[in-house]
């Protein structure tokens, strides 16, 4: 299950020589190009102290992600790092030995090569071993490697503790946590997460607490350990400031957790903010998916039937097919349809994890069967009820509608001699509070929406002062044309010039 | 290497659970004992250095105790030893070899949690058993099942599972299940039906003497009349429902004070 926003490479390999640098075609940007690009970006938000820099060189990381390979890397690297660095051969050792150092430029690059007087900082270093990572952890021979790699990477961020690197940071947290996870090794990386969380906070490293909190979730949640997962959502508090994926992440864990623990509503509130803060349907496809499945379930659960338009989604036509059938069985409130759909179903739902979930759907299933019989019925035999119902005995029958009546399902009287049940009309509900609340909830919804967006307002730092230097100097001419006036150098007739 | 008195201590009891003459007394010293020389040996909290077999007998000792406190009805003592396993349950599971009690243990704390209703930790227990364990297993089957019908109603599926509990132990719990069961049934009645016989009421509610049945009414405060043999619910009237006011109030300050800050 993949949860990953960003879409994961399909081919595993570096990509083919052909889209080289050295192609003299039309290619955008070619990546060595980029990656100088991006490390100048990053050397300008260490020093502006800006994150938005090192926000804007990550965000080029997907695209980028597709055309590093060895060659690539080791240009890149020889390219910005010194002469005889050590950085540099630590680096290499992780590179495949790369064809010629001195390779010739290949014709139609004629870009002269700069010396490069000094080691990047820090964070241009991190950023070359993430792209190094990425390149490393996309082949399964090299994953050793990589891990080998990250770990090391690790120990310098963390022996180094600046907070311009967090973003960074936390993108190696999340690849390390990858690399276990598609090696099946999720239990060994458990301490070393908590440690690393431990540090984020207390250093109140936002980005790289956010990440190693739903990297530990996640870690949690594949051994299906939710009782420790609810632990540490209580003990620990999730950073403000943390970017929406992160929140969307989040959201979606909380969600799963509190829906195991019986808590729908919560959970539904939950779902819901994970979907809409999640990226469009287009560009985090899996996420969506996996979100929308759980969210499905979970309104079954609490008793409301799902809108059929979610599942004409295109991105959700396929993936929804099992829960689609599930949830005509709830709807229609028949058992036997509910049994066949989940017998078809049940590897995927295992796949999914939602199984369990599923089958506390049974109880929803007779629910609703019972409410549309009385509906229907004014008055009915219990024998009839369970034929419909496809219920064991009229025994069940009865205890089942009598306990149905007790929690406000139905509005009813058994009538045990003659073995009937007879239905009442419900209420309408306006006349209660709830449209009241309802109303109150959503209108509370859009003021918090509201407040948060005026707070994200971000105006440019200086601008203000450009208004107040230019409006600075409007009032100096006009004082001066009012000097001018007033001591009669400039006339009426003057102004005529032309 | 476990002191050898320990391992001694450990065949003499693993030989009185067996004994049918077994007194309770002599078990619960022995298992004092155990614990004592666990601790001092420090194998009670489980190390990556502790040899196999110190850790088979550690689990085997707790998991006696475990069911040694459900059979003299110590329930805070059953919850400590079934605490105390969890680690060798989860964290050394590929080290040691499965024990033929761990289901029946799971099983035993499963109906536990639901005779005092801690459903949502009912639900995180069975979250964690894999899915063909839930599907075969005839111990975890058990509690399984009976939450089912507990929450669909049939409660006389659920009187009729007594009897079919896989170990003596269960029984213990289910019996106390009873009487929430009856409970349950009871508030049901009230609401869905307006008079009842006698007789009826009877069975509905799993008794057998009548006398025992006019008690029950009596203290759920029922309408019983001895000539007619019927009892008769006291059919609640309609609440008025009042306006929330103070709800009103609060929430229009709120919406007041929001838009005002609207610039």
């Amino acid at each position: 299950m993949d949860v990953d926003t960003k879409p994961k490479p399909t081919a595993a390999g570096p990509t083919p020589d052909a889209e080289k640098p050295a192609a003299p075609k039309a290619e955008p940007t070619p990546p060595t190009v980029e990656i100088k690009q991006n490390l100048a970006l990053i050397d300008r938000a260490v020093t502006t102290l800006e994150p938005r820099f090192t926000h804007r060189v990550l965000r080029t990381l997907s695209h980028l992600k597709k055309k590093l390979s060895d060659e690539v890397l080791s240009k890149a690297v020889e390219e910005n790092y010194t002469k005889d660095s050590p950085a540099k051969a630590a680096l290499f050792q992780y590179l495949s030995a790369p064809t010629s150092m001195d390779v010739d430029l290949p014709n139609g690059d004629a870009e002269p090569q700069h010396a490069v007087t000094s080691d990047p900082l820090p964070e241009g270093d991190a950023y070359i071993r993430l792209l190094i990572l990425l390149h490393l952890s996309g082949t399964k021979e090299t994953t050793e490697k990589a891990m080998a790699l990250a770990h090391e990477t690790v120990e310098r961020i963390q022996a180094l503790n600046r907070r311009t690197m967090d973003a960074v940071a936390a993108k190696i947290y999340f690849y390390l946590a990858r690399l276990y996870e598609v090696t099946d090794r999720l239990a060994e990386i458990r301490p070393l997460l908590l440690a690393a969380h431990r540090t984020a906070t207390l250093r109140r490293d936002a980005d790289s607490q956010a990440t190693l909190i739903n990297l530990l979730l996640r870690n949690y949640l594949h051994y299906n350990l939710y009782s420790q997962a609810d632990k540490l959502v209580s003990k620990s508090t999730f950073p403000d400031s943390a970017g929406n994926p992160q929140w969307a992440r989040y959201q979606y864990y909380l969600g799963r957790i509190h829906a195991v623990q019986l808590s729908y509503t919560q959970a539904h509130t939950e779902l819901l903010q994970a979907i809409r803060r999640a990226p469009a349907a287009k560009t985090a496809p899996g996420f969506w998916q996996t979100v929308h499945k759980f969210f499905i379930v979970v309104e079954l659960l609490m008793g409301d039937i799902p809108d059929r338009a979610l599942f004409r989604q295109p991105v959700l036509r396929k993936p929804l097919e099992p829960y689609l059938q599930i949830v005509r069985a709830v709807r229609i409130g028949d058992l036997s349809h509910f049994q066949s759909a989940l017998q078809t179903y049940t590897t995927q739902f295992q796949h999914d994890k939602s199984y369990t979930l599923i089958l506390r759907l049974r109880h929803n299933v007779i629910k609703t069967g019972i409410r549309s019989i009385s509906l229907a019925y004014s008055r009915i035999s219990l024998r009839d009820i369970c034929t419909k119902l496809s219920l064991d005995s009229e025994e069940d029958a009865e205890y089942i509608v009598g306990k149905a009546i007790r929690d406000g399902v139905v509005e009813g009287i058994l009538d045990h001699q003659k073995g009937v049940m007879v239905c009442g009309r419900k209420g309408d509900v306006y006349s209660t509070a709830e449209p009241g609340e309802v109303f109150g909830r959503r209108i509370g919804f859009c003021l918090e929406l509201h407040n948060e967006s005026v707070k994200a307002m971000r105006f440019p730092l200086n601008a203000h002062r450009k208004d107040l230097a230019s409006s600075e100097a409007a009032r100096e001419r006009e004082k001066n044309i009012a000097k001018g006036i007033a001591e009669g150098e400039i006339d009426d007739d003057d102004e005529m010039d032309f | 290497m476990a002191p050898p008195q320990l391992v001694a201590n450990w065949e003499r009891l693993k030989a009185e659970v067996v004994n049918p003459k077994v007194d309770q007394k002599t078990i619960g010293q022995l298992l004092l004992q155990l614990k004592i020389a666990l601790t001092e040996a420090r194998l009670l909290i489980p190390s990556p250095n502790s040899t196999l077999e110190d850790l088979v007998i550690t689990r085997d000792v707790l998991e006696l105790g475990a069911f040694w406190s459900v059979r003299n009805k110590d329930i805070p003592a059953f919850d400590r030893y079934f605490s105390q396993l969890q680690t060798f349950y989860t964290d050394f599971r590929n080290q040691l070899p499965p024990s033929p009690r761990e289901y029946p243990l799971i099983g035993l704390n499963l109906i536990r949690l639901l005779t005092q209703n801690r459903i949502g930790d009912f639900h995180t227990t069975i979250e964690t058993l894999p899915p063909s364990i839930l599907g075969d297993n005839p111990f975890i089957q058990h509690p399984v099942h009976l939450e089912r019908w507990l929450m669909e109603g049939s409660y006389n599926k659920v009187w009729q599972e007594r009897e079919a509990a896989p170990s003596e132990e269960y029984k213990f719990f289910v019996d106390s299940l009873m009487k929430t069961i009856r409970q349950e049934i009871a508030s049901c009645e009230e609401k869905a039906y307006d008079s009842l016989p006698l007789s009826d009421a009877m069975s509905l509610l799993f008794f057998t003497k009548q006398s025992d049945l006019v008690t029950f009414a009596q203290e759920r405060g029922w309408n019983v009349n001895p000539s007619t043999q019927i009892i008769h619910f006291a059919r609640k009237t309609e609440e008025k429902i009042e306006i929330p006011k103070e709800k009103i109030i609060v929430n229009s300050l709120a919406y007041a004070k929001e838009l005002e800050q609207i610039v």
